[in-house]
């Protein structure tokens, strides 16, 4: 792939709810190898955002292109479930894992796909080939991979459901990261993390940058994180991208600092009339 | 503090009364009609109707005994929600040894027939039992692993029994042959089930699954040409030992059961090998079953069920996958419809209504949902239970409803809420340990 060609490009994406301009004409890149970061207001549009690339949403309008191997995919031709086979994997804002199968089962579903493939849609399956197994050895491979970069490793047989919330946020990281995935799409991977936890989190997206080099999508209200780790922000504010650049030119930028003060001062009200 | 929580923890007998005396409104409210009013023939085959207050008083009492006594409790199964009931206890002691159950289980139903106290009433019943058996299984696909609340299953079972039925009226194939048609003609309807449905969650997927049960039903009674209609279809041949009938004498020229093996002729025969036949066909949808959960299709229904967004967002199909929980469902119906149909000679629209559904539902759904074990114990209670007490056979609906709501009480999941994983990462790193 060139230079001019990022693995991610969204161009003039615009997403109507009735008169609600939830996103409007906007328009990112996203690279290998890089954390990107989406921030904004509660309400910007962030989450839907991901909910277009994730074909979740079939946008109004705009243009979503993924640069893979096998050449560029328009995402906003393609199916939801589609896309994440083509690479374009995500956590949720509220997390959705399945918390009645156990870590390891929620690791494993995550590479369905191959495995279906391996299991000849589960005939070779049904009656134990040696090519089913190998590649069920590969997948619990995978994930005890994924595991101990989450820090998980001890937790494999008990359920989803039971682990505590920060282990739930890593676990959802580790299912997306074993879809073998191009670009990974995180909403708010740190909400409700105490500061250790969130360090933790950096350490982890880093990795993920640095060891996989795939592109990240980083969607974060906690700045610690967002200003210590990206390597590209986009601002939204009501729809609309408001600045764009490194971690230092957004935070000095004056549309950033009002959209900002805006809603502190607003927040700040609230806590005094509460 | 410690008084607040006292408070929290004390019966509140005003609200308890409060609320039982609604529930004793509503109770007599529907009692009225439905059990308040008898009809006695009145000679000549003239009905009257009759009046039961007697009969209203004691079903209202119960219900604001019943409901008060709920109330009353309420903080007290509260407080214990933390801590394990003595059958999460019961549960958890026995959970090891529960293969050695299913064994003891397994091998009980295999010599079952040859039991000094085994006649052929217990035969039926067993018969009876091992077909609900296998309904709940194939059923527990669906609802168990896959979580598509389906109310109209009865209707597979219908397609599997009518097309082994007329399958042997007009193109006089045998039971055997028609019994893999008959599974994939149910499975077929299934897939047609499953589209118009693929949108729908819970009760709204209930409800139309529901309507198709009774379409399915519907159809059978007036499609008079093919299906006779209301008066079913007779003389539906019997199947035979692998080519041997069992008859009385030998077709010409040919060997029945009884000749090849050189026994004497016992009319009970057939009824013990129609016995092993369920036995076995319900054996084989448990073992499908247990090995599916394994495989990626299991693992993807059980995820669908759990959560679907997320499951698009990993790449799986929803709607192949759902179709497959139906289609995969259905075609054990059908199979369990073909076995019906050769078994009773005899059917008709009256033996696939919605109560068959709903007796299969709550199998399962009491059972504890995916839970295969739990499918047996329920189905000994729901099917077994009534036969034994048939001297009360008046009040099996009345059983039947008191047992619902218990169960949804104190074990809201179903008698066997466990759910074992379908991998262990212990069990694969002691396997990698070993040399
Ligand atoms: N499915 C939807 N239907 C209607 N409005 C929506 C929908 N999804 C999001 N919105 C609206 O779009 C706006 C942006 O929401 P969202 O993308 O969730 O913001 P955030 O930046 O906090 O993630 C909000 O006003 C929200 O109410
Ligand atoms: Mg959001």
């Amino acid at each position: 792939m060139t230079e001019a060609m990022p693995l991610l490009a969204v161009e003039r994406l615009t997403m109507r709810f009735g008169g609600l301009v939830a996103v409007g004409e906007l328009s990112f890149t996203a690279d290998s190898a890089a954390i990107t970061a989406i921030i904004g207001p509660n309400g910007a549009g962030k989450t839907t955002v991901f909910n277009c690339l994730t074909g979740f949403y079939k946008p109004t309008a705009g243009r979503m292109t993924l640069n893979t191997a096998a050449g560029p995919r328009y995402l906003e031709r393609i199916d939801g479930f589609r896309i994440a086979r083509l690479g374009v994997a995500r956590t949720f804002q509220n997390i959705r894992l399945f918390p009645r199968m156990s870590v390891l089962e929620n690791l494993i579903v995550a590479q369905h796909n191959g495995l279906m493939r391996a299991s000849l849609f589960s005939v070779a399956g049904l009656f134990g080939l040696p090519r089913y197994r190998r590649a069920e050895r590969a997948a619990v491979a995978l994930a005890e991979h994924w595991l101990e970069r989450v820090g998980l490793a001890e937790q494999g047989d008990i359920d989803a459901g039971a682990l505590p919330y920060g282990a739930q946020r890593r676990l959802e990281v580790a299912r997306a990261m074993c879809t073998r995935p191009i670009v990974l799409c995180l909403d708010e991977p740190a909400a409700g993390l105490n500061p250790r936890e969130s360090a933790e989190l950096s350490e982890l997206l880093l990795g993920i940058r640095d060891g996989e080099r795939i592109g990240v999508l980083l969607i974060e209200h906690d700045m610690s994180v967002v200003m210590g780790i990206s390597d590209h922000v986009v601002v939204l504010d009501y729809g609309r991208k408001i600045a764009d650049g490194t971690a230092t030119a957004v935070r000095n930028d004056p549309n950033v600092v009002r959209a900002y003060l805006g809603e502190d001062e607003i927040s700040s009200l609230a806590e005094v009339a509460g | 503090m410690a008084a607040r929580l006292d408070r929290a923890r004390a019966p509140d007998l005003p609200g308890a009364a409060k609320e039982a005396f609604l529930a004793a409104i509503v109770a007599f409210v529907l009692a009225l009609p439905i059990i308040g009013l008898g009809t006695y023939d009145r000679g000549g085959g003239r009905l009257a109707v009759e009046p039961r207050w007697d009969w209203v008083a004691i079903g209202v009492a119960a219900v604001f005994g019943g409901r008060l006594l709920m109330a009353l409790t309420r903080p007290a199964r509260r407080a214990a929600g933390g801590r394990r009931s003595w059958v999460d206890r019961a549960g958890r002691a026995l959970r090891p040894i529960q293969p050695y159950i299913a064994l003891a289980g397994l091998l009980f139903a295999f010599v079952l027939p040859f039991m000094p106290f085994s006649n052929r009433y217990v035969m039926d019943i067993g018969t009876q039992l091992l077909i609900y058996v296998m309904l709940g299984w194939g059923l527990n696909i669906v609802v168990g692993l896959a979580g598509l609340l389906d109310l109209g299953y009865v209707a597979f079972y219908a397609v599997g029994a009518y097309s082994y039925a007329l399958a042997a009226q007009y193109l006089e194939l045998s039971f055997w042959v028609a019994l893999p048609i008959a599974g994939a003609l149910a499975a077929v309807f299934g897939v047609l089930l499953g589209f118009p449905v693929l949108r729908l969650r819970g009760d709204y997927l209930a409800i139309v699954t529901l309507g198709f049960g009774e379409m399915i039903r519907i159809v059978l009674v007036n499609w008079y040409p093919v299906t006779n209609g209301p008066d079913g279809l007779s003389g539906i041949p019997r199947p035979s030992f692998f080519g041997l009938p069992f008859a009385a004498s030998a077709p010409e020229g040919g060997n029945s059961f009884h000749t090849f093996f050189g026994l004497p002729y016992v009319p009970e025969h057939r009824v013990i090998f129609l016995y092993f036949l369920i036995l076995v066909l319900a054996l084989i949808t448990n073992l499908f079953t247990l090995r599916i959960r394994r495989l990626p299709v299991g693992r993807a229904w059980e995820a669908l069920r759990e959560d679907e967004i997320a499951c698009r967002s990993l790449g799986i199909n929803p709607t192949t996958t759902k179709l497959s929980a139906f289609a995969i469902g259905a075609a054990f119906a059908g199979f369990a419809g073909s076995f019906f149909a050769t078994r009773q000679g005899f059917i008709s629209p009256e033996s696939f209504t919605f109560i068959e559904s709903a007796t299969i539902l709550a199998i399962v759904v009491l059972g504890g949902m995916g839970s295969q074990m739990g499918v047996v114990i329920a189905a000994v209670v729901l099917v077994v239970l009534p036969e034994l007490i048939r001297e009360f056979a008046e009040f099996r609906m009345l059983v039947f409803g008191g047992a619902m709501v218990l169960i949804m009480i104190w074990r809201p999941h179903g008698l066997i809420a466990f759910r074992e994983p379908t991998v262990h990462l212990a069990a694969w790193r002691r396997a990698r340990a070993k040399p």
